[in-house]
């Protein structure tokens, strides 16, 4: 027996595999993998199921969840059947997200300089110069190459018409290209010829162009010294500090490995202290340098901010570049862009409210059972509310909050995530999906054609974190359209 | 299929980290510590259940001793009112009080590895979990119930899993010789301990010397240096007491020997401190030369008119200082000390 | 006036410190009130300098001692020229509802609204209720009478607060010293609207008594329309003078910490903070060619 589903059910969401509600109308670029599923029993589909799972595991390919008295590791749970994006889409795609970070680093540079946006009024000078990542500390200071956001993965989802829209933008220390290459990894163990027939382009070079963009902002050196810095072993995300250190060939290290010396900053080696040139650092600004920013961190290097400043080293990404990422500063983007490039925004943002707005806020407070609250600063799915899944309780908790704080909160329309074809209970069925693609800003900003696609696995959900119930798939981006 | 390239090792990779070097170093002390313990009490357990005529004060002293010799005297007497094979096997065994307990061993030895999990390959990490976890489910009473013999044989064999498993899954690269150092270093002062219980056991007397209690005594002690089959095939008549001191100490062929760990030792060390000259630039390969010398050169009879345990406090005072120098030189990162802010309050009147 | 301002901190530690980070702003500022003709910074050990401006315009000095040390010394002397309260301009009459309306209080944004030793708690918002009682004024007159509020209110007492203590701690105690005044009449101004800094300098106390406290002074400025900011010092009830020498400013101590720093070693120390304001002689002229 086959695994397609005869009785898949697309329901009334933009499915990425069939259009229409009739399993039927599979789309082109989907139908040579329909053919292969077509023709691929289901107990042979479970062994491959299986065998990558426990690859998973082998590799310890996890991640460890907060709020768990377990306290522990996990696999990212992974389904087999890839989302799969055709050339004339990703080309869209690829040209709205260069676009999007293109002007994200002109704001990021004129708000640390001119603030040409706040005189102009593009931008509420009260929302930037209250903001909490806003680093007024690095007013005036010229980052290397004058870029501020090196590596970006912004989350795009696709609306009922199969839009694509811009969910939100990660500046700060945005995670998951690992996966996205482990991903990979697995579906060429469980699919080997598919590959070869597809025409999938490769994501394998993210390592290298990663550190190509590192080496970029130490020029002028002979042997530049990449290091990656983390918060260490506890951090949810060392698996993927590990495998990025890897993939790259550079040493990764933790606060306490760095020194700086007359406001250069050095590892401590078996051979003596090494110079460093360039950190891709996976710690937050707040806990980078306990003398600046929050005295009671062990997890940072005393005297490492004043060395940036020195321009002894290069950070990637930048310190400050949380105040673009905000999500309110979000709703402003698109004007951003027409405002630094003159262009219409390629990938559209969602519909957005803000509650510092009066009117805005006057909407949220009423239709909040009909709307996505999200507070600013909370990253992961903590702190949102979906409105039309949530209790009456929830919905008044939430009310009072942005009430009493309207700064920190935003209201979206709830968007329909399009649903891709996801193993379940034994059969395939329709699964909310977003996508998390990685950009890079080295010599030139460049996408790498594929990306993190996240799946809710839970049925009805529209969450996709991995923190909540979120499994992931690979994401197949064509070189040509089917 | 289009496999990108594996970035290849680029040269700064192969830096050890200060941080790792100590992690890598610890966790193998600490096995091969957690080891001799167990190979202590083991040995001296049997003992006394071979002579059961001796007499109480003799027991206690043969107790008293064996602590002694781990070195934690008072903390044991702190926490224990009298020495017997119970207190004594759960001080040694169990307490966490006891930072040479072998439970507190393993564990630390896990907190190392852990630290550096990537580092090291997954069967070394596995290896020593399992041996924290076997740990953690025993206790005193169990080990008495079940037999010593067992017990302690599970945690040497844990042990040689573990060492076997670093010598065939982790690469010969710098982390190597931390690894190795560390171990070499930490047999080197056990077999001196191992050798010291004797001496605080009982100094021979005259009517002792050469008795059936004092052939099982060193016995005992080659037997917890796992020495005893190699000792016969080397010398092959009866025991001798000086016979038995010498192998132990002199043997340039017995992996337990104090001369082959010390021979390690300075070979790890030349390494780890890049000394290729014929003489040493650094105080600890200076000491290590020194000591290497001196179980090259001396005899038995030049020791044991020393004293045999003025000889052994002495080496492991050398081998204390050269552990030391090293950890400070390349091993140094400050995880310890502690981060304090300093600042003033304005309070003009 | 010409002042002479000698500040020196010293660090005493139980034990060796080293690794030591730190940065101060000790650099007194150059605006229409004073003039900074000369400064210098000593440091026991010796260490390198470094300086940068910071967002508001301060001076900010950076250090290193990474060598064992049991003992931290940090002098900074200035020689500065204030302008007496005669020779500046009078701070105008403003409505409050032209501040509200003012074209620049969008940029302000920042000294109106909450910050880490300033948390806009509802407290603060009724304290200046109280202090307001008779109905409010214009934009001075409403920062001068909730200064004087301060100083009827609140007591003076060294060591009942520390560093970290935030304006709403203060309310509750109804007594600090004069970083904590400054805090709290920072939340009254900001609770009523009006954009209002901190301030970070030193008094020259000419009345002082000799077993009197010298140390780093503390008051607010608020932002006056047409005038631009406006000094009052509440622990003294009364306009920033020329005896007041200011070396910067920021949104509450937090940005404005005249010393700042972490080190390794002995979490045991002891701090002691000697401050001397003179009287001095002017400059002599140096003639230009």
């Amino acid at each position: 027996m086959s695994i397609l589903n005869p009785h898949y059910d697309s329901g009334a969401f933009f499915d990425e595999m069939f259009a229409g509600t009739e399993a039927a109308g599979t789309r082109p670029h989907y139908s040579r993998l329909a053919e292969r599923l077509g023709r691929l029993p289901e107990d042979e589909f479970n062994r491959r199921r299986a065998a990558v799972d426990s690859a998973f595991l082998r590799r310890g390919v996890t991640f460890t969840v907060y709020n768990d008295t377990q306290g522990t590791e996990r696999i990212f749970p992974f389904d087999l059947i890839p989302r799969i994006i055709p050339d004339h889409e990703w080309r869209r795609i690829e040209a709205g997200l260069i676009q999007r970070l293109h002007a994200l680093n002109l704001f990021l540079d004129d708000i640390y300089h001119g603030q040409k946006c706040l005189k102009d009024k593009i931008v509420p000078a009260a929302l930037i110069l209250g903001a909490k990542h806003f680093r007024r500390e690095f007013m005036n200071f010229s980052v290397p190459r004058g870029i501020y956001v090196h590596i970006c993965g912004s989350d795009l989802i696709r609306d009922h018409q199969g839009n694509y829209l811009v969910l939100e933008d990660n500046l700060r220390c945005p995670s998951g290209a690992s996966y996205m290459i482990e991903n990979r990894a697995a579906m060429r163990r469980a699919f080997p010829n598919l590959f070869q027939s597809y025409g999938v382009r490769p994501v394998e070079s993210y390592g290298d162009d990663l550190l190509k963009a590192m080496l970029h902002l130490a020029p002028g050196k002979d042997k530049p010294n990449v290091v990656l810095l983390t918060p260490g072993v506890f951090n949810s995300a060392y698996f993927e500090h590990c495998f990025l250190a890897r993939q790259m060939g550079i040493p990764i290290v933790e606060g306490r490995d760095l020194v700086v010396r007359d406001a250069h900053v050095y590892m401590r080696t078996t051979a003596g202290l090494v110079p460093v040139d360039v950190i891709y650092r996976r710690i937050d600004d707040d806990f980078l340098d306990p003398t600046v920013f929050r005295g009671d961190s062990m997890l940072g290097v005393p005297g490492l901010v004043n060395a940036y400043r020195a321009g002894h080293v290069a950070l990637a990404n930048s310190i400050g570049t949380g105040v673009a990422d905000d999500k309110v500063i979000y709703a402003y983007v698109p004007k951003l862009i027409k405002y630094y490039l003159g262009e219409e925004p390629l990938l559209p943002n969602v519909n957005t409210y803000l509650a510092s707005e009066p009117l805005d806020r006057k909407y949220i407070l009423e239709n909040i059972e009909k709307l996505v609250v999200k507070s600013a600063n909370e990253a992961g799915g903590y702190g949102m509310l979906i409105g039309p899944h949530s209790t009456k309780a929830e919905c008044e908790s939430f009310r009072a909050q942005v009430a009493a704080n309207p700064r920190n909160f935003i209201g979206q329309d709830p968007i329909q995530l399009s649903r891709s074809p996801t193993w379940c209970d034994g059969q395939l069925e329709g699964r909310h999906v977003d996508l998390r693609p990685y950009i890079l800003y080295g010599e030139k900003i460049t996408v790498t054609p594929g990306g993190l696609t996240r799946v809710a696995l839970r049925k009805g959900s529209l969450v996709v974190n991995s923190s909540q119930g979120g499994g992931s798939k690979d994401t197949w981006v064509l070189k040509g359209d089917e | 299929m289009s496999h990108a390239p594996q970035p290849a090792a680029r040269a700064q990779a192969t830096t050890m980290l200060s941080r790792v070097a100590h992690s890598l170093y610890w966790m193998s002390r600490f096995i091969e510590r957690a080891e001799n313990t167990a190979r202590l009490l083991e040995v001296n357990i049997q003992f006394i259940d071979d002579f059961e005529n001796v007499t109480a004060t003799q027991l206690d002293q043969h107790w008293q001793s064996l602590v002694l010799s781990t070195g934690d005297i008072e903390l044991f007497e702190k926490h224990y009112e009298v020495a017997d094979s119970r207190t004594v096997t759960e001080f040694l065994s169990f307490d966490l009080r006891n930072p040479s307990s072998i439970l507190a061993c393993v564990y630390a030895a896990r907190e190392n590895a852990r630290m550096i999990r990537d580092q090291i390959s997954a069967e070394m990490w596995e290896s020593i979990n399992e041996l924290h976890l076997f740990l953690k489910s025993r206790s005193t009473a169990a080990v008495w119930s079940d037999g010593p013999n067992e017990f302690f044989g599970s945690i040497k064999r844990a042990s040689h899993l573990f060492q076997g498993l670093t010598a065939s899954t982790y690469s010969r690269s710098e982390g190597w010789e931390f690894i190795e150092f560390g171990k070499f270093l930490e047999r080197a002062d056990q077999t001196t301990r191992i050798l010291d219980v004797k001496y605080h056991i009982l100094l021979p007397s005259a009517t002792d010397v050469g008795g059936a209690v004092d052939t099982a005594q060193w016995q005992a002690v080659l037997r917890s240096a796992s020495a005893l089959e190699a000792y016969r095939r080397y010398y092959v008549r009866e025991i001798l007491p000086w016979k038995a001191a010498e192998f132990l100490v002199f043997s340039d062929s017995f992996p337990r020997s104090l001369h082959f760990c010390v021979a390690q030792v300075d070979d790890y060390l030349r390494r780890i401190l890049g000394e290729s000259g014929t003489r040493p630039r650094t105080g600890a390969a200076r000491a290590s030369r020194r000591l290497l010398g001196d179980l090259q050169t001396l005899t038995i009879t030049d020791v044991l008119n020393q004293g045999l345990h003025e000889f052994l406090l002495e080496v492991q005072l050398a081998l204390e200082a050269i552990g030391q120098e090293v950890v400070e030189t390349t091993m140094f990162y400050p995880a310890e000390s502690s981060l304090s802010d300093q600042q003033q309050q304005q309070q003009q009147s | 006036m010409h002042l002479r301002v000698i500040h020196r901190t010293t660090f005493t530690y139980a034990g060796q410190a080293h690794d030591s980070f730190n940065e101060v702003r000790l650099r007194p500022v150059d605006d229409d009130a004073q003039r900074c003709h000369s400064f210098k910074l000593n440091l026991s050990p010796a260490a390198t300098t470094r300086e940068y401006t910071d967002f508001y315009g301060n001076t900010v000095h950076y250090f290193e001692v990474p060598a064992d040390h049991r003992k931290l010394v940090i002098e900074a002397a200035s020689n500065v020229e204030t302008t007496p309260l005669s020779a500046r301009p009078a701070i105008p009459r403003v409505e409050i509802s032209d501040l509200e309306r003012s074209a620049e209080r969008e940029m302000l944004a920042e000294f109106y609204t909450s910050s880490h030793y300033v948390p806009l708690d509802v407290e603060l918002w009724r304290e200046a209720q109280d202090a307001l009682a008779e109905g409010r004024s214009d934009v001075w007159g409403d920062v001068r009478r909730l200064g004087e509020h301060i100083y009827r209110r609140f007591a003076y007492r060294p060591k009942s607060t520390g560093v970290n203590t935030r304006a709403t701690d203060v309310l509750k105690l109804r007594m600090g010293v004069c970083q904590d005044f400054a805090h709290v009449h920072l939340g009254l101004c900001r609770s009523m609207g009006i954009p209002a800094r901190y301030v970070s300098g030193y008094f020259f106390n000419t009345t002082r008594r000799p077993r009197e406290i010298e140390a780093s002074h503390a008051w607010i400025e608020a932002y006056v329309p047409g005038y631009g900011w406006a000094a009052y010092d509440p622990t003294h009830e009364r306009v920033a003078d020329e005896r007041y020498v200011k070396i910067a400013t920021g949104r509450d101590y937090a940005d404005i910490r005249p010393v700042n720093g972490t080190y390794r070693g002995p979490p045991t120390r002891s701090l002691k903070v000697v401050v001397t304001v003179r009287e001095a002689p002017a400059p002599v002229a140096v003639a230009t060619a």
